[in-house]
Formats: structure tokens, C-alpha cells, sequence
């Protein structure tokens, strides 16, 4: 004991400068861990066991060659660049290529959001709380806690990649790709706990944070997905997103190791930067000081409604900034998908629709369906602020205003539902204009902006079941993320699932006619905002007549 | 007198909890009541009913003359609210929710918002999530007095001030008893109750265990007198309502209730009174009585406490 202080006091001294600024990194570690025992497990085993649950369940639905055959066809070319990746040995499918080239992308998705959460969690949400400053104001090392964090973090997709890989072997694939694959996906993760390493530095809130991790994760699928589109394999565009250099090592058809060298140099610069950035604030600060705001409200917010929009005024600005974005970048390169389709062998493309314009029309309608449940993921996060506003104690002081229930509840519906709407035109407009621009047809803009507002009765059924969830079983309503889940499982597996056809009715998008492609039927429409109403009229009257949950 | 607010058998029942088990109170219109108990006890949860945002399981409530739960937006025009844990949107200023509040509620007297900010010494410039517990307590204190509410209702609304600002509220308190306003103050800061109340109600276990002006509650409990005689006093605990009797050579310390005050007064003049100090019981002492038996049961055991136990009930 003695002798260990001993020889530890002279170190701030000495030449071990750095060594002191990561003093109490090994306890923080394991103080995380300690913290993360049950969290981390869980994103851990919760990941892993997707896996193991495709190696089961793939070949039950793939039991032929021919059943091979049709997905991959169907995988091939825009469609499965868009949702999977560069489509590595889909034209030779084996269950594991397609595992790993489709499904793949929704496992490496999940570890890039685990490992952003993570860093958040132990570096700004502890900052943000006040926990921080307990702890660097005991013997802790200025870069302890950004340290530990890092290793924390890259333990955790060391061991995914390691359970991926024993998850592959258990199911009977190769155990070397099986490695490989689970290493893609665990560098993916690390890539992304380096990009939140920066960004928690930036802004004193934890959400900002995250979100600004979260939409470079956004950014990197679009980049992603707009360089696949361009070429088979991918392009040299694809090559600027993290996410490709985990889908570029090709496990189970020609491995290879090195772009994972990427990974994590990418990974080491950014945690380098976040270092950097973080000699450059206080404890508890951002790198920017936040702003003073008014002294009092704007004459406008004076109503129920105008302060429902003031409160989703910030995700409808960010979602009709982003979508808009990306609306331009997959309208931008529809020419070239072109070209690149023409060159396909003549079966691909008549499962793709026939010819070029058709393929145009197809590829419109499933950016249409794509959108549309990226809008459903607006309006279910805008009920979703609705329960916050309620359960964080927000909605109490407005009640017991001059506001009824209906009104509180009614002004959200209504600014979401309209809101979503807003999206829907923006990103079809967005996506319509590029595309015009790019193959030089001016009717595409219509086009593209109808078949994107068709889907605005599912979106309100959506909307109605978040709203009779939250006003009759609030505690239920991330139950609502089950029905946008299905309606994407059903809208781009579907035809290759072999599913009666009443489990296809149960999405409320698979009533709505793919335009351009389909023709425009009225009555499913109508249908569906009849019963988009009726749900919103049992969640309004719910919510009128419990309680209001108070802290 | 008209009847501001009155309620009885109030009972509210989440899952096994019975947060209120049969609630009377009674404010007349004008008067400042007092609404005393501890965390816990029920206030909270009593405000919520009489504010329409939870629905009573059984008993009555008017509010101002309505039904809390079905007339709640036209009571809620004629009265304003501090809650007890004010949280405010974390990207709006203190400013932006003090304005929005009162829009709501129709409208807002500008001046007087501006006074306020200015004496409650409150930055209205920063964004909600960067306030302390106090400042997010102004921003609700401001918002309610900016208002012509007729009745304020107002739980624990100085929890988080500091004892400056803590004046500052009493006086807007007394401003608006001064104006006619009505007002239902939860609180289990004692002094601050003992202040500014005409009327107190204390409050335990979902119940309102006592009632009434501070004067009468007084005369129900117990004053403590040390007196200095002549002649050693004796006979002292043979009278009726003389408790804890203490004394040697000339002194002597007793507790006597507020009813038998007069008889122990008249024994004690007997022996020749040289000194005498008689201290009426603080708020602090009507509290210990109700809440003696669970002040024991934590083991904190008082004096008077547990001589007070059971008692009035």
C-alpha cells in the first residue's frame, strides 16, 4: 500500500504526463461494466441471436435451388443495393451469401446503434447528469473516462465479432467467413463508437449527441446505398461509408480482411479528434456555449396547436432536411441505375419490371414504399413525445390551462399527421426533381410526389394506432414500432415469403397501389382513413377519460 | 363566505395505494389554506383531482362551483397552478413557457409578468433544461401570478427557492390575499405556513386529520409552560389535561392542554408566580402529534410526540 503511493506520487511530475491524464481508467472500466451488466448482454446476445436465428430459419425458407434462385434474383440490381448492400455472390446464392449479403446489413445497423449508444451513455449523458464531475473530481485522469469508454465499447464488438463468428459455425457454415463476418460487423460498430467519440464533445446534451451520431450513421447508409445502386459490388462512392468496408470483405465468397483495416483506422482517427476536441471545453460544456433564446414567446404561440408545432417544429425541420437530402441523392443517380440495369441479363430484368422505363416506374415506386416507412418512423417518434411530454411532467402545467384534453391531444394529431404529409411531398418532390433532372423528364416530378402521397392513409393508420394506444393503454405504445416493423418485413420480403395472403393484408402499406408502376386505386384509400379515423377517435376519447400520468 | 373549493370522501386508489382515503376539505372563498403533510401524504395527488387530471374513484369535489373533471377547461380559465416538480421544454426559454402558459390560460397581464421576473431575479432568456430546480420553480410561480386567476393553486411552490426569494413569495402572497384571491398552499415548510395561512388543513395517509383556523387548533393542543414560584408547586399533576410534570425548588415545567390552560393557571398562582414563560405549540408540535406513531416507528422518538399520540384520535 505504502510503497504503492510511494512510487506513484512523483508521476504528475515525472515525464508521465499522459499517463496521469488516464489515471482511474481501469476502475472506470470496470465501474462501466459493473453498470452495462445487464445492458450490454443484452445488445450483445439480442444481436448474436438474429444470427442464429437466420442460419435457422433461412434454410427453412429457402429449401431449393430454384427458391435460391428467386431471391437473389430479386436481390439483384437497385432494389437490393438500396435495403442490403454491394450483393456479393447473389448471383451463385448460397444460404449463407445471402445471410450475410442481405440480412447482414441489419446486423451490422444494430451494432452501430449499440456502439453509439454506449459512448453516449458513459461520456455525455454522464456529463449532462452531473455524475462526470463526481468522478473526475476524484483521482481520475482528464481522459479517463473518453478512454475507458473507447475500450469498453471496443470489448464489446471484439466479443460480438467473436459470438457472430461461433454463432455462424454453430449453424454449419464455414467458421473463417463466419469470423470474418462477425469482425465486419464489430468494425462497423467500432467505427461508429469513434464517430460518437466526436460528437459527444460538440454539444452539451446527450440527445444532440446521439442524434448527431445517428444521422452520420444515416448519411453513411444513404452514401452506401447510392454507391451499390451505381454498380454491382459497389462504387468507388460506396467507399466513403464505414458501413461498406463491413460489407466489403465479402465473407463467404472471396473473403478478405483488409478493408477492415479501414474500419479501424477510421475508427482510431475519429477517437483522436474526439481527444483533441475534448482539451478544447470545460467539464459539462459543449464546444460551443448554448445560446440565450427570447424573452418571451413569439406572438404566435398562443394556441394549443401552434405550440404542438413549436414542439415538433425541430424533427420536422430535421426529417424534412434529411429525407429531402437523400430523396436528391437516389433521384441523382437514377440514370445511371439505368444504364446499369440495361446491362443485366434479360430474366433479371423482367422480374425488375420489362424495360428501362418500367425499371424507372419500379424503382420509383419502391423509393416511394422506402420513404413512407421512414415516415412512419416520424410519426411514431411524434407520439412517442407526446408519452415524454406527459410522463416527464410537461403536459400537467399545460392541462390545467384553458387546454382540454382534445385540444392538447387533437393539435399533435393534427401536426403530425399534416406533418407527415409535409415529409411525403418534400422527399417525393425531392426525389422527383432529381430524377427528372438526371434522366431528363420533367413527369417524373408528379410521378414521384404521387406515389409518395398515396401512402398518407397507411401513414394515418399508423398515426391511429400510436394514438389509441397512448390515449387507451399508454404504457403499450412502442407497440406501434411492431406494425411499422411488419409493414417493412411484408413490403420488401414479402414476395419472396411465402405468406398467405390475409398476413399481407395486415399491413395497412400493402394496400396502397405501388405508383407509378400500378395503377391508382381510391377505395383501399378510402378505407383506410375511415379506419385511421375511427382509431383516432377511440385514442382522443381514451385519453379524455384516464388519467393523466403524473411523475 | 362563499365556498371555493370544497370535497368530501374524496377516494383515489392507484393499483394497491390508496393516495387519498376519504378527502374532506373545505376554503372559503378569499382565504389562504394552509395544506400541511408530509411526502407522501396525499397533497399532490388531491390538487390533481381538483385540477381534472386524475379522475376520483369515489366522492365529491366543486371547484369554484364546477365539477373538476367535466368542467375542467372553463374552471381552469378562473385559476392557476404551480405543480410541485415544474418541468419545463428544454429548447423553450423561461420567457417562451411563462408567455405560453398564460396564453393558454387566456391571457396575461404584462406588467405585472415583468415585475415578477424582475423581483423573482429570473433570467428569462435561457432554455428550459438549463435551469435549476429553483429557477424552474419561478418560471411556474411567475406564470401563475401574472395571471387574474381567481384561485391559486399552488403545491410546494417554494421547494428549490432560497429564503430571499422565499420572502418575495410571501408577498406576492399577501398581495394577492389582498386583491381576493383564493388560494390552496401545500406545503410542509411550517413556517412559511404558519405565515401566510388563515387556515390550515393537515393532511396524512390520504386524510385530513385536522382543520381549522391556527388559532383553533391551538386550543385543541397542548402549551408548554415553565413557571418560577414563590412556594414549590404541588397538586400540578393531579389536575385534568397537566401532562410531563417537571420541577424541583421553584421551578417548574409542565404541558397542559388548551382547555384545561385556565385551571392549571389558577394552581399555579397559588404558590406565588415570579416568573412565567408559556409558549403556544408551533406548527411543528401540531405536526409531531399526528405524525408521532410514525416518527416512533422510524425511531425517532419525541418528547411530546409520544406524549401526544392518540390523543385527539
Amino acid at each position: 500500500m505504502t510503497t504503492t503511493t510511494a512510487t506513484r506520487a512523483p508521476a504528475p511530475t515525472g515525464p508521465a504526463g499522459a499517463g496521469s491524464a488516464l489515471a482511474g481508467t481501469g476502475t472506470l472500466v470496470r465501474f462501466m461494466l459493473r453498470r452495462d451488466r445487464i445492458k450490454l448482454p443484452a445488445w450483445l446476445l439480442g444481436i448474436t441471436f438474429f444470427v442464429v436465428y437466420y442460419g435457422a430459419a433461412l434454410p427453412q425458407l429457402y429449401r431449393t435451388e430454384g427458391d435460391l434462385r428467386a431471391i437473389s434474383t430479386f436481390m439483384t440490381g437497385p432494389v437490393g443495393a438500396l435495403i442490403a448492400g454491394p450483393g456479393y455472390g447473389v448471383d451463385d446464392p448460397t444460404v449463407e451469401r445471402l445471410l450475410v449479403g442481405i440480412y447482414g446489413m441489419y446486423i451490422i445497423l444494430p451494432a452501430a446503434l449499440m456502439s453509439i449508444l454506449l459512448v453516449c451513455r458513459h461520456t455525455r449523458v454522464e456529463e449532462q447528469a452531473g455524475r462526470a464531475e463526481l468522478v473526475r473530481a476524484s483521482v481520475v485522469g482528464r481522459h479517463a473516462q473518453l478512454t475507458a469508454t473507447l475500450i469498453v465499447a471496443a470489448v464489446a464488438n471484439m466479443v460480438l465479432a467473436l459470438l457472430i463468428g461461433a454463432a455462424m459455425a454453430g449453424n454449419g457454415f464455414d467458421a473463417g467467413d463466419g469470423l470474418l463476418f462477425g469482425a465486419s460487423v464489430g468494425a462497423a460498430g467500432l467505427a461508429f463508437a469513434g464517430v460518437t467519440a466526436v460528437t459527444v464533445q460538440v454539444t452539451e446534451y446527450s440527445r444532440a449527441a446521439a442524434g448527431l451520431a445517428g444521422v452520420a450513421l444515416g448519411a453513411a447508409y444513404v452514401i452506401r446505398a447510392a454507391g451499390d445502386m451505381l454498380d454491382e459490388g459497389g462504387s468507388a462512392l460506396s467507399w466513403l461509408s464505414p458501413i461498406a468496408w463491413s460489407q466489403q470483405t465479402r465473407a463467404y465468397v472471396d473473403g478478405r480482411w483488409w478493408p477492415l483495416a479501414l474500419s479501424v483506422a477510421f475508427a482510431a482517427a475519429a477517437a483522436a479528434v474526439g481527444y483533441v476536441l475534448s482539451t478544447r471545453r470545460d467539464v459539462g460544456l459543449g464546444l460551443f456555449a448554448a445560446r440565450r433564446g427570447a424573452p418571451g414567446a413569439a406572438s404566435w404561440l398562443r394556441s394549443s396547436l401552434t405550440f404542438a408545432f413549436r414542439l415538433q417544429r425541430a424533427g420536422l425541420i430535421g426529417w424534412g432536411a434529411a429525407l429531402a437530402a437523400a430523396g436528391a441523392i437516389y433521384g441523382g443517380i437514377t440514370e445511371p441505375i439505368v444504364d446499369a440495369v440495361e446491362d443485366l441479363p434479360a430474366d433479371v430484368i423482367a422480374v425488375l419490371g420489362g424495360d428501362a422505363a418500367n425499371m424507372l416506374d419500379g424503382y420509383l415506386s419502391v423509393m416511394a414504399l422506402f420513404d413512407a416507412l421512414l415516415v412512419g418512423v416520424f410519426v411514431i417518434l411524434g407520439v412517442q413525445l407526446l408519452r415524454s411530454e406527459e410522463t416527464k411532467g410537461r403536459a400537467e402545467p399545460v392541462l390545467a390551462t384553458a387546454t382540454s384534453r382534445w385540444a392538447w391531444f387533437g393539435s399533435h394529431l393534427t401536426v403530425l399527421a399534416l406533418g407527415a404529409v409535409g415529409l411525403l411531398v418534400a422527399v417525393g418532390g425531392a426525389l422527383g426533381a432529381a430524377t427528372a433532372i438526371s434522366v431528363g423528364d420533367a413527369g417524373y416530378v408528379g410521378d414521384s410526389v404521387a406515389a409518395h402521397l398515396v401512402y398518407t392513409p397507411a401513414l394515418l393508420v399508423l398515426l391511429g394506432v400510436a394514438a389509441l394506444l397512448f390515449g387507451v393503454l399508454p404504457r403499450a405504445i412502442g407497440a406501434t414500432w411492431g406494425v411499422l416493423g411488419f409493414g417493412l418485413i411484408i413490403g420488401f420480403f414479402g414476395p419472396i415469403m411465402d405468406l398467405p395472403q390475409w398476413v399481407h393484408n395486415l399491413s395497412p402499406l400493402e394496400h396502397i397501389a405501388r405508383l407509378p408502376l400500378e395503377q391508382l386505386t381510391w377505395a383501399p384509400m378510402l378505407i383506410l382513413t375511415v379506419i385511421a379515423a375511427g382509431l383516432l377517435a377511440i385514442g382522443l376519447y381514451g385519453f379524455r377519460r384516464r388519467d393523466l400520468e403524473t411523475k | 363566505m362563499t365556498t371555493a373549493m370544497s370535497v368530501s370522501g374524496l377516494v383515489k386508489t392507484f393499483g394497491s395505494t390508496r393516495a387519498l382515503d376519504g378527502l374532506d376539505l373545505s376554503v372559503a372563498t378569499g382565504e389562504v389554506h394552509g395544506f400541511l403533510g408530509p411526502n407522501g401524504a396525499g397533497k399532490s395527488t388531491a390538487i390533481r383531482v381538483l385540477l381534472g387530471l386524475l379522475h376520483a374513484d369515489s366522492g365529491r369535489a366543486t371547484l369554484l362551483g364546477g365539477d373538476p373533471w367535466n368542467d375542467a377547461v372553463e374552471l381552469h380559465r378562473r385559476l392557476a397552478y404551480v405543480p410541485g416538480d415544474v418541468e419545463l421544454w428544454p429548447n423553450l426559454t423561461g420567457g417562451e413557457a411563462i408567455d405560453l402558459l398564460a396564453r393558454l390560460r387566456g391571457g396575461l397581464n404584462k406588467a405585472r409578468r415583468d415585475e415578477l421576473v424582475e423581483r423573482f431575479d429570473l433570467d428569462p432568456r435561457k432554455k428550459g433544461r438549463t435551469y435549476s430546480k429553483g429557477n424552474r420553480q419561478k418560471v411556474a410561480i411567475v406564470a401563475a401570478l401574472a395571471s387574474d386567476a381567481e384561485l391559486l393553486l399552488l403545491d410546494e411552490p417554494t421547494a428549490g427557492l432560497d429564503p430571499l426569494m422565499e420572502v418575495v413569495f410571501q408577498d406576492f402572497i399577501f398581495q394577492a390575499k389582498a386583491a381576493g384571491k383564493t388560494v390552496l398552499l401545500s406545503s410542509h415548510i411550517l413556517a412559511q405556513v404558519e405565515k401566510l395561512c388563515d387556515r390550515v388543513s393537515i393532511i396524512r395517509l390520504g386524510k385530513v386529520v385536522q382543520s381549522g383556523s391556527l388559532t383553533e387548533m391551538r386550543h385543541l393542543t397542548r402549551t408548554t409552560i415553565e413557571a418560577e414560584t414563590a412556594q414549590p408547586a404541588a397538586g400540578l399533576a393531579e389536575l385534568p389535561g397537566v401532562h410531563d410534570v417537571q420541577g424541583d425548588d421553584g421551578r417548574v415545567h409542565f404541558a397542559v392542554d388548551g382547555e384545561h390552560l385556565d385551571g392549571a393557571i389558577r394552581q399555579l398562582t397559588r404558590f406565588g408566580i415570579r416568573s412565567l414563560t408559556s409558549h403556544p405549540p408551533t406548527l411543528e408540535e401540531l405536526m409531531l402529534r399526528h405524525y408521532g406513531d410514525e416518527l416512533e416507528a422510524n425511531g425517532g422518538t419525541h418528547a411530546d410526540a409520544d406524549a401526544g399520540t392518540g390523543e385527539t384520535r
